[in-house]
């Protein structure tokens, strides 16, 4: 079965490089541009892993992992953020909200693949 | 184009429109507006611009862009002040980051100091302003560190000491290692939050499979009674040995990464003591617990939905994994509950016809479709492309309707039907085409309040900018062909307009002046205006030059208006000494011939002592033109519908002789000026005077003027084609078209014809 994921970030560029990335690794990718926008999406689309910016406009990914966590129906849905932040700070946060995981952007592609794998069936 | 130049593309676009968002954020910044919000959309696009950055490795950006976002993290948090003095760094900060870009995007090295004072400044304001410059050096090498560990190849790494990874361990390129004892014990229990943020035990004992030879048997000791247990409680735990070669704890460590501190983690070497003794692989560990029989009874009766529930469940079952001696324990589980019991199962929705996504513009391809994204980025060539083939497909479907003669329209009723339709469908697509190029003139409005304030600092005159109608749309095009004249018109008004605040204090003005930039849709048109509060247009002065520039006649007394817009003339220059803003003779003229090239038209007003407001008349799109057909003499001309008032046969029309030799048309009590065409192309005409009509036509600022031509066709659209491309500019033709006939015809341009008009009169 295809995976589903869904790339929430506020930069074309960075959407567009895991879009690439993803869907050469045969996941089907939806896309987002801020937490508002995702959870849009996640409200219409099952989705089977998200990976997330943390700093983006309307709603920032903290709050996008907390609202997702806060819906019944996600509470066990994968999610990774996306981050530059070398700091611990912004990890620990997106994880007290409920992120699964992380991946360091930039990203090397192998490595984001195999990130989701660790998070997903 | 590779891969990563497109996305080297998309990057860079996206720079251009984060650069110009951060300007339009400090004009407002600038204004006094330091709320919250504007506070993190900049720090927002410093971040995103450096994120880019990273990925296509433009160090020399990303070091420059880390230290400025970390002062911007900290103005944000309210660490530090945003004082005016920072304002000015960030937009110092801000011109170094567009600098950065199009060297990046051009394949350029800047100097490696280029910068540096500001990233010093940075720092210093982020220690709170006290840092002196003997730390610089070692300030700065702590920038290059930073920002080494956030860009080297990621490694997504572990808290534990910097150890030696697994040599097999390839999906963590893990550097080669020393050999080391192989064999471990691991203890894992999660605790209640691993399973909150979903993680799954199951997955972290698949990637633990992977290192090596495991065996795991699940400690299910905890699990309590029946009456005690709680569906979504956490019982169950794991104790797993580990052996391959060279395989070390921090590799296994690794696996357990993001779950840190949610769950305790025993790491030792075989052979060294377990609190409790590891079950030998192959065997049965479920027999060894009791509480394992009362979960396995619970399951078998009326459980089995309990562990389906979309929660972390006690017991996650583990599947077939490569050396997994306790696939009999897992199989056992397997049997009542799913694999994974917190996922939704997939069955009941079978990927069901997609929904459109929220804004109601889903696609319809399949695949890789992307939802819940308002908008998608296309080629403009290609979107040029579809507005070219639009445009043919318009002359076809007329030349489709004029063939159309009346006998044949008795007869193929069915066909003339079908033509009308095609005529809306072709009316309604290119309608559609032209708003995929429309954009906000905000793209080009927001370049204008720093150029304000730049021509603030220049003139030391005090300036205040609005804009309004941002949100007004053009076709893009038009746009791209704005920012010259705007930048000319704000100059103009900077230096020639506003006066100095001594000046204008003396006149009992406010010392601030304003220019005020604003768009709005008129009918087929955009009006663009600049207006200011200045000192208006110096007539005498004006009259005066042009005059001894040879550019009217000495003897001709034009009227207020008219020397306005001689200001448009070519060479003409009212500055008294040629400043570095504007006045350099190439200002008002470039504006006009800018302009026009778009089908567009200038006027400007003034009002002594109260200002000038110069406008802009801009068409929608620029690719088809709704027209009236009319004949002068034997050959076709199209006279834009948008500048046409009313016609009217010469016979009903009250033209009077002026001693100048001219015509006026007396319309309503006004008079107009009257252009024979065919007189003024010398073109042959044999049309019985009363049998020619008029076309009343209106200009920039209500001007009328009245074209007499041979017959009126009718009305049609017409795709623009330039005469300066395919031949050369011609006075008073706007352009050429091919009407549905196959005929060539000339679009008349009536501002043009009219001006041309008055200085042939004139000289």
């Amino acid at each position: 079965m295809t995976l589903r994921v869904l790339t929430v970030d506020d930069s074309r560029t960075i959407l567009a490089m895991l879009h690439h990335t993803l869907s050469n690794a045969g996941f089907q990718v939806l896309q987002a541009e801020d937490g508002k926008q995702g959870l849009d999406v996640l409200q219409s689309q099952e989705v089977d892993v998200v990976i997330t910016d943390i700093n983006m406009p309307v709603m920032d990914g903290i709050e996008f992992i907390k609202n997702v966590r806060a819906s019944g129906q996600y509470q066990s849905l994968p999610i990774l953020i996306l981050t530059t932040e070398t700091s611990q700070d912004k990890r620990d946060q997106g994880k007290a909200a409920g992120g699964t995981g992380w991946i360091v952007k930039p990203f090397d592609p192998d490595k984001l693949i195999s990130v989701i794998h660790r998070v997903v069936h | 184009m590779s891969d990563l130049d497109d996305f080297k593309a998309t990057y860079f676009d996206e720079c251009s429109e984060l650069l110009s968002e951060l300007e339009e954020q400090f004009a407002a910044i600038e204004a006094g507006e330091r709320d919250a919000d504007r506070l993190n959309a900049v720090f927002r696009a410093i971040h995103s611009i450096k994120g880019g950055a990273g990925a296509f490795g433009f160090s020399g950006l990303v070091g420059f862009a880390h230290a400025y976002e970390t002062l911007l993290d900290y103005v944000r948090d309210g660490r530090v002040e945003l004082t005016d003095d920072v304002v000015t760094l960030c937009i110092k900060a801000n011109d170094i980051v567009a600098d950065h870009v199009s060297a990046a995007k051009n394949g350029e090295e800047l100097p490696a100091e280029y910068g540096h004072e500001e990233k010093v400044r940075f720092d210093v304001i982020a220690r709170g302003g006290s840092g002196a410059g003997s730390e610089d050096d070692d300030m700065n090498g702590e920038i290059i560190e930073e920002f080494d560990i956030e860009f080297t190849p990621v490694r997504v790494e572990l808290k534990v000491d910097e150890a030696e990874e697994s040599g097999e361990d390839d999906a963590f390129d893990a550097p080669p290692l020393e050999a080391a004892p192989g064999s471990w014990e691991v203890r894992f229990t999660p605790f209640r939050q691993l399973y909150a943020r979903a993680n799954d035990p199951l997955l972290l004992l698949r990637e633990l499979g992977v290192l090596g030879e495991m065996s795991v048997r699940a400690v299910m000791h905890d699990v309590p009674a029946l009456g005690d247990f709680e569906p979504f409680g956490v019982y169950c735990s794991w104790e797993i040995t580990l052996s391959a070669p060279d395989l070390t704890d921090a590799a296994i460590r690794e696996v357990f990464e993001f779950v840190e501190g949610d769950c305790e983690i025993t790491i030792v070497p075989l052979g060294a003591t377990l609190s409790r003794s590891v079950a030998p692989a192959g065997m049965p560990a479920a027999a060894a617990e009791p509480g394992v029989a009362d979960l396995l009874a619970l399951t078998e009766d009326e459980v089995a939905d309990v562990a389906a529930r979309p929660a972390a469940a006690a017991a996650p079952a583990v599947e077939e994994e490569p050396a997994l001696s306790f696939a009999d324990l897992a199989d056992e589980i397997k049997a009542s509950a799913p694999p994974r019991p917190v996922a939704p199962p997939p069955a009941p929705k079978p990927v069901a016809p997609p929904k459109p996504a929220p804004s109601g513009e889903g696609g319809e391809d399949g695949g890789n479709r992307s939802v819940g994204v308002q908008s998608i980025r296309v080629d403009l060539d290609k979107v040029d492309r579809v507005v070219n083939m639009v445009g043919e497909l318009v002359i076809t479907q007329s030349m489709l309707t004029q063939q159309m003669d009346e006998t044949l329209r008795a007869r193929y009723t069915e066909l003339v039907r079908g033509l009308e339709v095609l005529a809306q469908t072709t009316r309604g697509l290119q309608d559609s085409v032209m708003a995929i190029r429309a954009q906000p003139v905000k793209s080009v409005f927001s370049r204008m309040p720093r150029l304000a304030r730049e021509l603030a600092t220049k003139t030391g005159k005090r300036i205040k900018l609005e804009t309004i109608g941002e949100n007004t749309e053009i076709d893009k095009t038009v746009i791209e062909q704005l920012s010259d004249p705007l930048t000319h018109m704000i100059r103009n008004s900077a230096d020639h307009g506003i006066e100095t605040p001594e000046k204008r204090r003396a006149m009992g003005k406010s010392e601030t002046g304003t220019i005020r930039l604003s768009a709005e849709q008129a009918g087929g048109n955009i009006l663009i205006v600049v207006e200011d509060d200045g000192a208006g247009i110096n007539r005498e002065r004006v009259l005066q030059l042009a005059r001894d520039k040879g550019i009217i006649a000495p003897d001709i007394t034009p009227t207020d208006e008219q020397i306005d817009q001689l200001i448009f003339a070519p060479g003409f220059s009212t500055a008294d000494a040629v400043s570095d803003i504007s006045g350099r003779g190439v200002g008002m003229d470039v504006v006009l011939s800018n302009i026009k090239k778009i089908g567009g038209s200038v006027h400007v007003r003034s009002w002594t002592g109260k200002g000038s407001r110069v406008t802009l008349r801009l068409p929608l799109t620029l690719a088809v033109l709704d027209v009236m057909l009319v004949k002068v003499g034997d050959s076709p001309y199209v006279v834009p519908l948008s500048s046409i008032v009313e016609t009217m046969q010469c016979s009903r029309a009250n033209f009077e002789r002026v001693p100048s030799g001219g015509q006026v048309l007396q319309v309503r009590g006004e008079y107009v000026q009257t252009i024979d065409v065919a007189q003024r192309f010398e073109l042959p005409t044999q049309t019985d005077p009363d049998d020619r009509f008029v076309v009343l036509c209106e200009t920039e600022g209500s001007q009328k003027v009245a074209l007499v031509v041979d017959d009126i066709i009718g009305q049609q659209q017409v795709v623009i084609k330039s005469l300066e491309e395919n031949f050369e500019r011609v006075d008073g033709i706007a352009g050429g078209t091919i009407l549905g006939d196959g005929n060539v015809a000339l679009i008349v341009d009536v501002q043009g014809l009219r001006a041309t008009q008055f200085h042939k009169n004139a000289a």
